[in-house]
């Protein structure tokens, strides 16, 4: 469960979130909407544990936010950032390992076959599409089991098919008790496999 | 790994023949090489296995020094630019040596020099990163940083003018002239520890190639990676700056040639940025005393001259701009 209670959130003297609160319950999927430079990527990393606030609080469990290590944090929650600029040529299999715990590799296969990764799994990221690398990331949250996932458009460079195939994964973890949380684009009618639609618009 | 071994091969072969060029011509010079335990008093002898042995080795282990160094200055700031010269790194170690030097609390050459090398160089590079907010500020943040600290340098032995604090070419192109053997036996420990720990080190760089909130989400601290290179990097140079003097360019060419002919994976350019800063380093040393005998060209010259037309062929040749 993540509670928000009058959230402000600012970057540099600009106030980007201001007094915002919303419940989150477990195995739900909550989408956020807005448009561009709304503050929707801000209000995610704060929940993310990646930008300080100003007022107002976030509990996780029922603890309070600030109050929890980076590593509880990594316990509680997986993350899919926005963007990703590859430098080095590793391959997609050598990426999406990087860092992880021996449970989480031996999920690895599976999530790469289900987000169809593994015909460009030996192939170096600096040379993938930006849909292809977007799923890189989604698989190095998805081959994580934490309580909690934050995704940042993770479906914005996504074609038709990858995009139900995301969705069929997002709706597995609802079943499996998760809490997700998603930041999008979109409309409402095409967010109707979400369970609560937050729009940021005037936050 | 067989394109380590050759590498390697290619180390061997060019100590030997390191060995047999100079600025002195040495009568039955392959004969001292191959019997390297007869006549040991002969001046020929020490010629080839003192002088010349010696420089061999202090420059395979500067390069292999400033090769890690190099690894892990780009690797730690995620930036394929990043080297000790520009991150005020070697600037830094210069500084620190001077002022130990010029306030008589050490001596070039001794393990206390080296610490207030690797003190100037910690300090100088924290602050360029301090002072960075990009990766493009991190440059000229450091390029400005850099002129600043070695402009100090250069004024104060200007202004003191004492021999045993040595030249503004040394410092600035770094010499190989004046090693002894008693230098490598601080670089080799050094060396050795420095290695060790960038090993250790390498694959938290792997992952810090993502960007530090993706380090973060996984429960790992960036910064805390970031300062454990930066103590392992200052280490590396302070040891070469304060004996050889800087030597630009290998730190910037080695890591990135490294992963052209051998992958990615920062253990592996550890390993292998060490062999071929080593190779390139060896080679300049050889080219400065034996292209215009007696004299002997600044080493740094060299290795520019010789890094960078590797550094382009290779960049040139790879499938992605920044492998």
């Amino acid at each position: 469960m993540i509670e928000i209670k009058d959230l402000t959130v600012a970057r540099g003297k600009r106030i980007v979130v201001d007094n915002f609160s919303a419940t989150l319950v477990p195995a739900s999927i909550t989408a956020i909407t807005g448009p561009n430079g709304c503050g929707k990527s801000t209000l995610a990393q704060a929940i993310a544990g990646d930008l300080k606030y100003q007022s107002g609080q976030i509990t996780i469990a029922g603890r309070e936010l600030q109050t929890i290590t980076l590593e509880e944090q990594a316990e509680l929650r997986s993350v899919v950032e926005q963007n990703r600029n590859y430098w080095l040529s590793f391959t997609a299999r050598e990426v999406i390992a990087m860092g992880q715990s021996k449970a989480n590799l031996a999920r690895m296969e599976g999530v790469m076959k289900r987000l169809q990764i593994a015909d460009y799994a030996d192939q170096s990221v600096t040379t993938l599409s930006g849909g292809q690398a977007q799923r890189i990331d989604l698989a190095r949250a998805l081959i994580r089991d934490t309580p909690i996932y934050i995704f940042d458009e993770p479906l914005s460079a996504q074609d038709s098919q990858s995009k139900v195939r995301v969705i069929e994964e997002f709706k597995a973890m609802r079943s499996a008790g998760k809490t997700l949380i998603v930041i999008a684009h979109s409309d409402r009618e095409s967010l109707s496999w979400c369970d609560q639609i937050i729009d940021f618009t005037h936050h | 790994m067989r394109k380590s071994f050759i590498a390697l091969a290619l180390l061997l072969f060019a100590s030997v023949i390191g060995l047999a060029l100079g600025t002195s011509d040495v009568a039955e010079v392959w004969q001292i090489i191959f019997n390297p335990f007869t006549d040991t008093g002969s001046l020929s002898h020490q010629i080839v296995w003192e002088l010349r042995g010696t420089r061999i080795a202090a420059a395979i282990l500067v390069g292999a020094s400033l090769g890690i160094a190099g690894t892990l200055a780009q690797g730690s700031t995620n930036n394929p630019l990043a080297e000790p010269t520009i991150l005020g790194t070697s600037a830094g170690a210069a500084l620190g040596v001077l002022l130990g030097v010029l306030s008589n609390l050490v001596e070039i050459g001794s393990v206390g020099a080296v610490l207030f090398a690797a003190c100037g160089a910690l300090l100088v590079t924290t602050l360029v990163f301090s002072l960075a907010h990009s990766a493009l500020s991190l440059i000229t943040v450091g390029i400005g940083v850099s002129a600043i600290v070695s402009a100090l340098v250069g004024l104060t032995l200007t202004a003191v003018n004492r021999p045993d604090a040595r030249s503004i070419s040394f410092w600035t192109f770094g010499s190989f002239a004046l090693v002894t053997p008693s230098d490598l036996l601080i670089l080799a420990p050094l060396l050795l520890l420095g290695s060790l720990a960038a090993w250790k080190l390498a694959p938290h760089l792997d992952l810090l190639s993502l960007g530090d909130a993706a380090v973060r989400h996984i429960g790992q601290r960036p910064q805390r990676i970031r300062y454990q290179s930066f103590i392992v990097l200052s280490i590396l140079v302070a040891a070469s700056v304060s004996l050889v003097g800087s030597i630009s360019f290998l730190a910037l060419a080695a890591p990135h040639i490294a992963r052209y002919l051998f992958g990615p994976r920062n253990r592996s350019v550890v390993l292998n940025s060490a062999i071929v800063g080593a190779l390139i380093l060896l080679v300049a040393d050889i080219a400065s005393r034996s292209v215009v005998p007696p004299y002997e060209l600044p080493i740094g010259l060299l290795t520019s001259l010789i890094g960078a037309p590797i550094l382009i062929a290779t960049l040139k040749r790879g499938k992605d701009v920044w492998r």
